[in-house]
């Protein structure tokens, strides 16, 4: 059995205090056996185009089509999966069942939020893989990170519902994913910051308090001078954390406003960010939302005009699945920015990169716009995190994504039996995979 | 050992081991332990006998020795010294000294070392330097922050602004329904929310606590057959959705134009205003519906809702909550939004055979003393009121040893809190910065206007103007060592917040501002507004009439209010109330609503007073008038007026006028010094004696459990104590305390009046010895209310609780004469509670020039 690091270092005899310099030595590292797994989910919405998405060839020998030409430096750490297919029925319409059972795998409950069509719904009945995984790795010392899990966005719009949600702590937790670079950053490194901010005033503040001092009588002087030592032990304490620190903060552009026009450069402060934050080990689980089911982008840059929902809906129109395709290839491009964040990171600590232990799971919420069927859900999975084999491309005969949600988990070693609705499992994790 | 515990804290045990000595060295009067073997000594004088009999057990100064531990100590006066005295001493020969002699003897020690006075002279208490106490620095956050924001509009009226919409979604609409409702409580049936149709009653029942959110899903039942609400086509073929219809839209898509009479299926309300909570504390809000709703509160751009149910899904709960600690004498901006949604068939579509749903919400609380209830009508106004900072990092609490809130120590957890706390404000201001400064981030001249917008946060905080100097430390510096407009402002607030300028507020050059800051942190543990700030830079706060009349416009505000019903609950020692559980078998009906109806009918009824014209405070003690509600009244048998006979509203009516005054007969008060099933007289007569006398007791000797009822079935109340406390160690205290609370064994333990006790006639005589050492005899509650209400004692021991609760330093560090002065306004105003509020006030604002701190 081997032992995590922490316990190697415990067994050395050297105080909790002291962990934070260690674990920064190289020669210590490869105390910890077992390789770092990380994961992200990376969603955009309204379908693709089957014609310029889907490779017409099965197995390693296979020509990338129009929308996912981003990812041809990657083609050999890649997998395309057709026939995966959401067979989640019940209450709420295609687009919000399409999204919020995409990881859950399971209905969502009866509620009072009105689709385009069928009964009003609520919440999922049930968790997504990706919040699974947190507690998996999170009940585990050895995996245990200081966040578990990242949820990120992009111009997620400010209201919560079915079609706004994709990832669940439980039944009726819907997880609010963080579109906000900024407030993201100050998640991860707010503290940092604003013990540095306080150390930058310490000398004044010092200072103020002597001034002060001198001005009162010797009977409250005693009682500000306590003042004073307490201020010199947080300089200490600042000074303590700023050695263990260990991570340098990014700089991230400021003043971007949450702006449709400003969604290529939140999405790429926001890919630097989870990027930043797998280096630190702050999480081993990300997921990274573009808009929501039915979002409505106008990628302008793109010289698209047209909303992204509204022309999903007129998909098969050669001149539309154009715009289509260029909107798709632009989603593609990210994960490529993101594969090639994640290939240019050593892994700290570790061997390679860190895309060599991460994979990423980039999927829609529906097979195809118009159609708004939920059959061939595209799931393109990248990088060598799950151990399974790259540069393939795989066709299924519609298999239910509940088994592909299974052998996710079956790769981290969460060998659950079921993942949401138990009659979409049978037949266990996904063959053809590993 | 139930009963160990009770009596333990009955005699109030609430000194820490470590605090005992020092505050026995203050305080506690001695009345037991004079060790006096006394000579012959007719011709010698106090001092003589004394030194020649008592020093050897008592000390030089009454310091105590091994063998008479306890510093003698004490208000006693002179008189009631020397009738203990006579009867305790000398310890080995009780009653061999003479009246004579002792009186001597006590006049001697009193003034040499035993009275307030004397410990005072021999040891000057002085103004100590403070700090902020917690609430006076949550407040001075929530002030130096809402000084950026509008200023609200005073609306008198009670309730919520209530738009009721046509369909769903709330803006940029003209409601068919715009009212002020009193309350939200409302039931509509499967009807639409017409005048007609909005039904009061019957409200929607209590909540139990909100269900777990995670419930398995259950088939939902179907709603009860109803009358059709869409008559015409509710004999629509069956397969009238196979007909062709209109492709269903999004969801929050407006009907065009606009329909002008109600939907039964698909409407929407939106309340909003704004609530003042009566204390600082959690407040829990919760709501009742079975449809969409939002709530916010203190949060007017609708940042995140206290209760976001916009998806009610599967079988979650109906009732919602949501916890917000707020502080007392402000008001916050409050929005409930609910929506009823269409009810469609398989397909999307709007069926007209689909019954509509019931609706109903109902908006609650529970409030830091409170039951859980409809947020009543008088906490709520119309008119919204701007955001406030409510600082949530927490404090370590203040000592409140003294009786009152102290800021004299600091300790590493409260400067950890104060690092945090300007952390969490600079993060505030940061995320609002446009918003409150005015300021848009990339406008060109954004770092001049943030200068002077970091300047006033800076004077605010110093509650006056910037020297040069300060500007170049606090302000210009941070700015000029950084292009980072936020970093500079960051470090600002840290400088500013975390600066002894701001923290302790005596900190300051003794002019204008220093009077009004002293002035604003007595009357409202706030800086001063900007009214105040005002008269300061015209240098109007320099005769006593300026400062009084500044003082006299502040006592009306809310904040000054919630202060002094703060300290009215103080006085009353009701954080010291056991538990408010009584018997269900002896009380039927006293249940939880019951102790909570009875609070807010005290805090009525100290408000009635103290806000009436005369503020008198005699009528404290003498009054005869209570707050009742229907619960109240039932419970109590007493009639109310016609149209109060609701739990929310509490009508005032004279109450028993042969056996009820005051305070003293106040069934919270009553019941709150009782046991679950019996009266307490110790509770009750300690608290005539701690309380409304101002005497120090020592804690009992011994722990002892009272006498079970059960055994003694033929004792009443009063006889049980009494062979209980008959012991030479119990009598020389319980002597004092058990004839003061007999006199309220009138009352049983719910505090309802009562003639007999187990069907023997109760005897309610009792007696006290005055000041000047008679002993005075009384029957009842009405008779010991009256002679406490004309006791100067009593009017002492108000005035100094009054002034120390105000100025969290002790009375006679301001002058040793300032107590009978007090006293003497007091008694010259009529005792005028809020004159004597407002004389302590222009004291420690304007103190005279020896007494500075």
């Amino acid at each position: 059995m081997s032992r995590t690091r922490r316990e190697f270092i415990r067994h050395l005899g050297i105080g909790a205090a002291a962990i934070p310099f260690v674990l920064n030595l190289p020669s210590l590292a490869h105390a910890d056996a077992k390789k770092k797994q990380r994961i992200i989910f990376m969603f955009s919405p309204n379908g693709i185009v089957p014609s310029t998405f889907w490779p017409d060839e099965v197995g390693t020998d296979f020509k990338l089509k129009e929308s996912l030409t981003p990812l041809q430096p990657y083609k050999d750490k890649m997998l395309i999966l057709k026939g995966v297919c959401d067979k989640v029925r019940g209450d709420g319409d295609g687009h919000m069942r399409g999204m919020s059972c995409l990881l859950t795998g399971i209905e969502l409950f009866p509620g009072n939020i009105l689709g385009g069509s069928n009964n009003p719904a609520g919440w999922a009945r049930g968790p997504s893989i990706d919040q699974e995984l947190k507690n998996f790795l999170q009940a585990d010392a050895a995996t245990r990170t200081r966040f578990g899990s990242l949820e990120f966005g992009v111009m997620v719009p400010d209201r919560a519902d079915p079609w706004t949600r994709w990832s669940y702590a439980a039944a009726n937790k819907p997880v609010t994913p963080i579109d906000d670079p900024y407030q993201m950053f100050a998640k991860l490194y707010g503290r940092a910051k604003d013990q540095k901010a306080l150390a930058s005033v310490l000398d004044d503040l010092k200072d103020d308090l002597k001034k002060i001092s001198a001005a009162v009588g010797p009977a409250d002087r005693k009682l500000l001078d306590e003042h004073a030592t307490f201020v010199r032990e947080m300089e200490l304490d600042l000074k303590e954390a700023e050695v263990s620190a260990g991570h340098k903060v990014p700089a991230i552009e400021p003043g971007v406003r949450k702006d449709n026009d400003n969604i290529p450069q939140i999405s790429k402060t926001q890919i630097d960010l989870m990027v930043n934050a797998f280096a630190a080990d702050f999480t081993r689980v990300a997921s990274l939302q573009y808009t929501n089911s039915v979002g409505q982008a106008r990628m302008k840059w793109l010289g698209v005009t047209e909303l992204h929902h509204t022309l999903s809906h007129n998909s098969g129109d050669p001149k539309v699945d154009v715009d289509l395709t260029k909107i798709n290839h632009w989603f593609c491009e990210q994960l490529a920015y993101m594969a090639k964040r994640l290939a240019d990171t050593p892994e700290p600590g570790g061997e390679g990169s860190l895309l060599d232990n991460t994979t990423i799971v980039w999927t829609n919420e529906l097979g195809e716009g118009k159609s708004h069927t939920l059959d061939n859900i595209p799931f393109v999975l990248l990088g060598g995190g799950l151990g399974f084999k790259m540069g393939r491309s795989v066709k299924y005969e519609k298999v239910a994504h509940n088994r592909l949600l299974m052998s996710l988990a079956h790769s981290f070693g969460h060998r659950i039996e079921t993942f949401g609705n138990p009659n979409f499992c049978a037949g266990g994790p996904l063959p053809q995979l590993s | 050992m139930a009963g160990c515990g009770l009596i333990l804290n009955s005699m109030e045990h609430f000194f820490s081991a470590s605090t005992t000595v020092y505050l026995r060295a203050l305080f506690i009067l001695n009345v037991a332990v004079l060790t006096v073997s006394i000579a012959s000594a007719q011709d010698k004088s106090g001092e003589t006998i004394y030194k020649q009999d008592c020093l050897k057990c008592h000390g030089a100064a009454g310091e105590g020795t091994k063998k008479a531990p306890q510093p003698l100590v004490g208000e006693k006066s002179p008189a009631q010294l020397a009738t203990v005295i006579v009867r305790t001493m000398p310890d080995d020969d009780p009653g061999t000294c003479t009246a004579v002699d002792a009186k001597k003897v006590a006049a001697y020690l009193h003034d040499a070392f035993y009275s307030p006075d004397a410990r005072a002279k021999l040891n000057p208490p002085r103004v100590e330097l403070s700090r902020l106490t917690v609430q006076q620095y949550r407040n001075s956050v929530a002030d130096i922050i809402g000084g950026f924001g509008k200023v609200t509009k005073i609306d008198q009226r009670h309730g919520l602004h209530g738009e009721y919409f046509y369909g769903r979604g709330f803006g940029g609409r003209k409601p068919l329904l715009d009212r002020i409702d009193s309350e939200v409580k409302f039931d509509f049936g499967v009807d639409a929310p017409d005048g007609s149709h909005i039904v009061t009653a019957p409200v929607p029942e209590v909540p139990k606590a909100p269900a777990s959110p995670v419930t398995p899903p259950k088939a939902e039942a179907e709603a009860p057959a109803a009358v059709q609400p869409v008559a015409a086509d509710a004999s629509a073929p069956k397969n009238a959705g196979a007909a062709p219809a209109p492709k269903a839209v999004a969801v929050v898509k407006t009907p065009e134009p606009e329909p002008k009479v109600f939907s039964p299926k698909q409407f929407s309300i939106s309340w909003d205003g704004s609530i003042s909570p009566p204390e600082t504390g959690s407040y829990e809000f919760i709501v009742r519906s079975e449809h969409a709703i939002q709530l916010w509160v203190n949060d007017l751009n609708r940042k995140n809702a206290l209760i976001d149910a916009v998806v009610r899904s599967g079988a979650d709960s109906e009732v919602l909550s949501g916890t917000i600690f707020l502080l007392a004498g402000r008001s916050y901006s409050i929005r409930l939004e609910f929506s009823k949604g269409r009810e469609l068939d398989k397909k999307g579509l709007d069926d007209p055979k689909k019954e509509s749903k019931k609706a109903s919400i109902a908006l609650w609380w529970k409030a830091p003393h409170g039951e859980l209830e409809i947020i009543p009508a008088s906490v709520l106004s119309p008119a919204r009121s701007p955001e406030t900072l409510v600082v949530g990092t927490p404090f370590p609490p203040d000592d409140r040893s003294y009786g009152w809130e102290r800021g004299t120590t600091v300790s590493k957890e409260w400067h950890a809190a104060t690092t945090d706390a300007a952390l969490e404000v600079a993060g505030y201001i940061v995320a609002r910065l446009p918003g409150l400064s005015g300021v848009a981030a990339d406008a060109p001249d954004a770092k001049t206007k943030l200068r002077v917008f970091a300047r006033t946060f800076a004077e605010r905080a110093f509650r006056r103007p910037l020297t040069d100097a300060e500007k170049l430390q606090f302000v210009d510096k941070p700015f000029d060592a950084t292009s980072d407009l936020e970093l500079a402002l960051k470090r600002v607030m840290l400088l500013v917040l975390k600066s002894p300028r701001f923290l302790y507020p005596g900190v300051m050059d003794n002019n204008d501002y220093a009077v009004a800051s002293r002035l604003s942190f007595a009357l409202w543990d706030s800086p001063p507004d900007q009214t105040l700030l005002d008269a300061a830079a015209a240098k109007k706060l320099s005769t006593r009439d300026e400062i009084a009349a500044q003082a006299e416009r502040m006592l009306n505000a809310p904040r000054a209010h919630a202060k002094l019903r703060e300290f009215l609950l103080t006085w009353l020692r009701v954080d010291r109330f056991q538990e408010f559980t009584k018997d269900a078998k002896s009380f039927p009906g006293f249940d939880s609503a019951v102790a909570a109806d009875l609070r807010k009918s005290m805090e009525l009824f100290l408000d009635n007073i103290v806000w009436s014209d005369t503020s008198d405070f005699r009528q404290l003690l003498l009054s005869n008038e209570v707050f009742l509600n229907a619960r109240l009244a039932k419970f109590y048998g007493v009639a109310l007026p016609a149209g109060g006979a609701s739990d929310t509203e509490f009508s005032k009516v004279k109450w028993d006028a042969d056996h009820r005054a005051g305070v003293l007969t106040h069934p919270y008060m009553l019941a709150g010094l009782a046991y679950p099933k019996e009266s307490s007289p110790i509770h009750r007569g300690v608290f005539v004696v701690r309380g409304l006398l101002g005497m120090t007791l020592l804690p009992p000797p011994e722990a002892v459990a009272p006498l079970a009822p059960d055994l003694h079935p033929n004792l009443t109340t009063r006889d049980r104590v009494t062979l209980q406390t008959k012991a030479d160690a119990c009598i020389r205290c319980h002597g004092v305390i058990n004839p003061l609370g007999f006199t309220l064994e009138n009352f049983d333990a719910a505090g309802r009046f009562r003639e007999l006790e187990n069907e023997k006639p109760i005897d309610v005589s009792g007696q006290y010895e005055t000041r000047t050492g008679e002993i005075a005899k009384f029957s009842g509650a009405k008779q010991l209310a009256a002679l406490l209400a004309a006791d100067e004692q009593v009017h002492a021991a108000f005035v100094q609780q009054l002034f120390q609760h105000i100025v969290k330093q002790p009375v006679r560090a301001y002058g040793l004469t300032l107590p009978q002065k007090l006293q003497q306004s007091f008694s010259k105003s009529n005792y005028s509670v809020r004159k004597l509020a407002v004389e302590i006030a222009c004291v420690v604002a304007q103190p005279a020039k020896s007494q500075q701190p």
